[in-house]
């Protein structure tokens, strides 16, 4: 038997470190999109090739914050810091991350929290990322409307994503337990997506109660609905 | 709508695509005044210059200072009003609250990529919650810390949404005006349920400040269950650790917060300080080589961690002589701390001895006494002395280098300033039985005692019979002084007299030369102030 001369790469470092700088240059790549497109006429800068451009890098972006926040899970290295926080201000800035695509797909972004001024106590960067990547799954899949809804379910928060599109096909809401626990990876980025929700939320416990996931098509504009629960 | 046009901002970051990007989407808000730094030392310059609204920081800045260290020389320097937003932006922003201190968190962290209307959207946010919560950073500012609590207490009740943030305001005025029992109070009912960490971390370090150290151990560890990426929470059991007098259990746990933060300079010194106490030579020099390191940067360097790498570089050859490679290090290390503290002879007069230690340790006698003897005449010249702890460990030094006359005349010193102190006695005891330097200060301190006791019960003139007495014994002992000037001080209250004033500064004159870090230096100053107003 031969020893392997050298060090070895550990690959999920690599991944990890070149994730950080990919996020930069796409963030920068981003950008210097926007400014050129600040500088064309209106009509020129609506058509459907820069709505794909910012489409496919809002979910390029998603995947590279879901990859990195895989790999801290997988090393332990993700920080929860819970905070309590008004939930209105924190579905408006859901839907505010997303503002130009939602205006070019002319898709109307709409939310609502069960009662007026009501506080969640949760770690608004993590929760925030799943929130982002199922906004950005119900855009591809919504026909003119999504809407995010916060509502308790006896002691739990329950943050719903919901749009109006054809909704998730049955074998995916039958399999959900198994995407979400990682079991099933067939259908890619969209089971990963699924994995990184449910860790994220359960992430979050209480007195012995850990957060959860669900996908279901009884939702509230007729389309596909993912709900978050955090105790 | 808030009306940005007024508000005056600066942008940090290192990509200058990214600062006009960022300033372009701020124009767009009609934002006139943007000023823009390319790193962290032209953004603290920058402070130093202007007075901002909102700061817009990258924290990845490449090489140099990253933005959570910025924020904390800000901290530090009181460059940042309390009404000033401070954004953190980042490409992810878990690493950025590791290395976040839970007292200096930024406002808000802010994800790049962002979009105009995303960037407005919390902007607005903020600028809402800072209006709101003006009359609490009004007070704060003026550090006025029962308005504080007064104010935050109003707001929580008229803005419930606002209530977290009040809360954290109220237990920091609690703490500053030492109301212990409310604050305990308070941070007990915010640690029941759904813990935020500030708030947990606050409570075990009330605890633990008040002696309860089991259930300050208890509540770190609940905490490490539900934040195990918080590094405060092994440093708080690494200090009940070390209130228990197990160092080697208190080593352990700063190495766990070291391993999710290894960059915290604070903590790296920490970590070698223990390793030192616990004679773990290898850990010390890796732990203070880091701090050396990361004090390059920062404000908050530290000559201390230099002094230690060279004494733990000496230490790790044992009974051994010092290799080579050690010895080079030493002097590089030693040189860097004479270059960068130029001006402090005491230091000059640490780093030579040390020097002289390890060049003893290497075999070189002769070079050794000559930065000894170099040293000893120093000390004769410093304006300031040393802390007692340091004059302790310099008397050391000099003995060991042959120097004991010297090694003798600090003590002496070291005894007449600081001698009412039991613990530094012992450790004077520690080092000579010279009974004329061990006595000396007997009768000066019974002297003192009586003062005492004559001043609580309000006998002004009695007690300052009894502190001028200890203090024409001990004339540079810095409590026997510090008494005098402040019975004298009551005195002068009730009639005003020339020579009792003049008496007064001269008494605070004869303990001009304490050294800055001294716990009663404050007192020193405050009292100086107030008598030269008179």
């Amino acid at each position: 038997m031969s020893e392997q001369e050298g060090p070895t790469l550990d690959f999920s470092t690599v991944i990890a470190s070149t994730v950080h700088d990919m996020k930069n240059s796409l963030a920068l790549l981003m950008q210097a999109y926007s400014a050129s497109l600040a500088q064309l006429s209106p009509e020129m800068a609506d058509t459907r090739e820069h709505g794909i451009i910012e489409y496919e890098s809002l979910r390029l972006n998603g995947m590279l914050v879901q990859m990195l926040g895989l790999y801290k899970l997988g090393v332990n290295q993700l920080p929860l810091r819970p905070t309590w926080l008004d939930i209105e201000d924190f579905l408006e800035s859901q839907l505010a991350r997303h503002d130009d695509i939602l205006r070019a797909r002319h898709i109307d972004g709409s939310y609502e929290v069960e009662v007026d001024g009501m506080m969640g106590y949760f770690d608004p960067e993590l929760v925030g990322s799943v929130v982002a990547n199922v906004i950005n799954n119900s855009i591809r899949y919504a026909r003119s409307a999504i809407h995010l809804e916060a509502l308790m379910d006896g002691e739990q928060l329950c943050i719903a994503i919901s749009d109006d599109g054809q909704g998730y096909p049955s074998q995916m809401i039958e399999k959900q337990s198994e995407y979400v626990l990682g079991i099933d990876m067939s259908t890619g980025s969209t089971g990963l997506g699924l994995y990184f929700g449910e860790r994220i939320a359960r992430l979050h416990q209480r007195n012995g109660i850990e957060g959860h996931i669900e996908l279901t098509n009884e939702s509230r504009l007729g389309g596909g609905e993912f709900r978050i629960w955090l105790p | 709508m808030i009306d940005y046009s007024k508000k005056r901002f600066l942008v940090v970051d290192d990509f200058s695509d990214f600062r006009s990007s960022v300033t372009g989407m701020l124009r767009q808000l009609a934002v006139q005044n943007v000023d823009t730094a390319a790193n962290g030392d032209e953004a603290l310059a920058q402070c130093r210059r202007n007075t901002y609204d909102i700061i817009l920081h990258d924290y990845n800045l490449g090489p140099g200072k990253n933005g959570q260290q910025v924020l904390e020389e800000l901290h530090h320097a009181k460059l940042l009003s309390p009404h000033c937003i401070f954004v953190m932006v980042t490409a992810e922003s878990s690493q950025a609250m590791v290395m976040a201190a839970l007292e200096t968190e930024p406002d808000a962290y802010l994800t790049k990529p962002f979009t105009r209307a995303s960037l407005q959207q919390r902007l607005d946010k903020l600028v809402e919650r800072k209006n709101v919560l003006k009359p609490i950073l009004d007070a704060l500012a003026k550090s006025d810390y029962r308005s504080v609590a007064r104010a935050s207490a109003d707001i929580m009740a008229s803005h419930p949404r606002y209530a977290p943030q009040c809360q954290r305001y109220l237990a920091d005025a609690l703490g500053e005006l030492g109301q212990h029992a409310e604050l305990e109070t308070l941070l007990s009912k915010l640690v029941d349920d759904r813990p935020m960490p500030w708030a947990l971390v606050a409570l075990a370090g009330h605890y633990r400040a008040s002696g309860q150290l089991d259930k300050a151990r208890a509540l770190y560890q609940r905490g490490i269950e539900l934040f195990p990426m918080l590094p405060a929470l092994y440093d708080g059991l690494a200090a009940v650790a070390v209130a228990e007098g197990d160092t080697l259990k208190a080593q352990q746990y700063v190495e766990q917060g070291v391993k999710i933060s290894p960059n915290a300079l604070r903590r790296q010194a920490e970590l070698g300080k223990l390793a030192q106490q616990n004679q773990d030579h290898d850990r010390a020099v890796r732990a203070f080589r880091q701090a050396v390191d990361l004090g390059r940067n920062s404000a908050f360097r530290d000559p201390e961690n230099h002094l230690n790498l060279a004494a733990s570089l000496t230490d790790q050859a044992g009974d051994g002589s010092l290799n080579p490679r050690a010895l080079v290090e030493v002097r590089q290390t030693l040189g860097e701390l004479d270059k960068t503290w130029r001006d402090d002879p005491a230091l000059a007069v640490r780093s030579n001895l040390m020097q002289a230690r390890t060049l003893t340790k290497a075999g070189k006698a002769d070079d050794a006494r000559r930065i000894a003897e170099q040293a000893a005449e120093r000390i004769s010249e410093m304006s300031t002395f040393f802390p007692a702890d340091v004059a302790l460990a310099v008397a050391s030094q000099l003995r060991d280098l042959g120097q004991a006359e010297r090694a003798g005349e600090i003590l002496a010193t070291c005894a007449e300033m600081y001698g009412d102190d039991p613990k530094v006695m012992e450790g004077i005891a520690g080092q000579t039985d010279d009974t004329a330097i061990l006595n000396a200060g007997a009768d000066a301190q019974k002297h003192n005692r009586e003062g005492i006791r004559h001043y609580q019960q309000k006998h002004f003139a009695e007690a300052s019979e009894s502190f001028r007495k200890a203090l024409a014994s001990q004339p540079r002992n810095i409590s026997f002084a510090l008494n005098t000037a402040q019975a004298l001080l009551r005195l002068l209250a009730g009639k005003r007299d020339p020579e009792l004033k003049a008496e007064c500064l001269r008494c605070l004159g004869q303990v001009r030369n304490m050294p800055s870090t001294d716990p009663r230096y404050e007192r020193y100053q405050k009292l100086q102030r107030t008598v030269e107003s008179l």
